[in-house]
């Protein structure tokens, strides 16, 4: 085996890289620490309580579609966001939902608080990360492990 | 990596290459056997089959990545030609596996979120990392002399895997609409045996293919700086 000798040219190479790669990273980090709340694609309804001014402002609100809120009155569908707090958002969206919008699911709404209501543009369904057939669920529900609806 | 030549390398991986191109096209064709006969998502129905393509992609536009910043390294601290040829191979490879993963990522997206593009942390990150391969590529081939290019290339890799962490942990740091990982996350894979293996095996296959391309991208420099140096010597 050959045995890498340490000298100096190649301590100086590595340091050099080092110090380069620190600085690089360490403004990042502060780049986008001083940056969380932009790069945060959402706030939930527990955030809006301790933030002022949200009336008129664009905001993107995100949660679970409350269950049994989910309701289609005059044109428009009415529903509650909710959070893990139990705090919640009333929404109102005059447009098409997407199709995976479904309660007891993770949606995004996008739009601006008009008299406490929130009124979305945009609406977003947001799955999460579990992925199981039919069969396996109706399975676990025998068991009686699910803790979905 | 230190005592090897680009040419024992180079080698080495032709003689395997064939039995990779093997394995990688019984994995695919084993994988896309599975994947017609699995059974949907309860959720999402079937669109979440674009998953066993686009989750193998990204884990390997990471890694790839992660191996050219590493060689960068060496390279750079041991001028080792080996190190430099690896990086400078691996680089188109990545910016197809990113560019699979934003398509079929917003195709995906489409079907189940209900928009081909936001600009949420992981989404914009990944392009980011796209982008980086794409300047990869573009450093290697704006300079007159190879050694000069690596050098400015390898900084760039070097410099890009701090992008790295950014994109794997910015769902967890993060509110974003893309979902959390499935597989390599705290508490074991959130997802039934059936689909892990299909996506293991999917991810097989794309590896191996990865390898084969490679090796071929590597034999090619490798010749192509033969016969430029018997020219040279020839003059």
């Amino acid at each position: 085996m050959r045995i890498i000798k340490l000298n100096n040219q190649i301590k100086k190479r590595f340091i050099f890289l080092l110090i380069i790669f620190a600085c690089f990273s360490a403004s990042i980090f502060l780049i986008s620490y001083s940056l969380k709340d932009q790069i945060a694609y959402f706030v939930e309804p527990t955030d809006l309580k301790s933030m002022d001014g949200i009336e008129n402002k664009y905001l993107r609100v995100g949660g679970l579609v409350k269950t049994n809120s989910l309701k289609f009155l005059d044109g428009n569908w009415i529903f509650e966001v909710v959070d893990q707090n139990q705090n919640s958002v009333n929404v109102v969206f005059s447009k098409t939902l997407p199709n995976l919008v479904e309660e007891n699911k993770g949606i995004i709404v996008e739009g601006k608080f008009i008299d406490n209501i929130f009124v979305a543009e945009i609406v977003l369904a947001k799955h999460d990360e579990n992925y199981m057939p039919q069969s396996a669920i109706d399975k676990l529900k025998e068991e009686g492990k699910w803790r979905g609806n | 990596m230190l005592a090897i030549t680009p040419n024992t390398l180079s080698n080495f991986m032709n003689s395997l290459s064939r039995y990779v191109i093997l394995l990688s096209l019984a994995f695919i064709s084993l994988s896309i056997f599975l994947i017609i006969f699995l059974e949907n998502d309860y959720y999402q129905g079937i669109s979440f089959k674009i998953m066993f393509i686009h989750v193998p992609t990204a884990w390997l536009s990471l890694a790839i990545f992660l191996v050219m910043g590493i060689s960068s390294i060496i390279g750079l601290i041991f001028k080792s030609p080996t190190a430099f040829t690896v990086a400078r191979s691996l680089s188109p490879i990545g910016l197809i596996m990113s560019i699979i993963v934003l398509v079929t990522g917003s195709i995906w997206g489409n079907l189940t979120w209900g928009a081909y593009w936001v600009w949420d942390a992981r989404l914009t990150s990944m392009l980011i990392l796209a982008f980086i391969y794409l300047g990869h590529i573009l450093l290697l081939h704006s300079f007159e002399h190879f050694q000069k290019a690596d050098f400015a290339a390898s900084i760039l890799a070097i410099i890009g895997l701090v992008n790295l962490p950014i994109v794997k942990f910015s769902v967890d740091w993060w509110t974003t609409l893309h979902q959390e990982s499935s597989v390599l996350r705290m508490g074991g894979p959130s997802m039934t045996n059936d689909y892990l293996i299909t996506l293991l095996v999917s991810f097989l296959g794309i590896f191996m293919l990865t390898i084969f391309w490679f090796s071929n991208i590597f034999y090619i420099i490798v010749e192509k700086r033969k016969i430029e140096r018997s020219i040279l010597l020839n003059d």
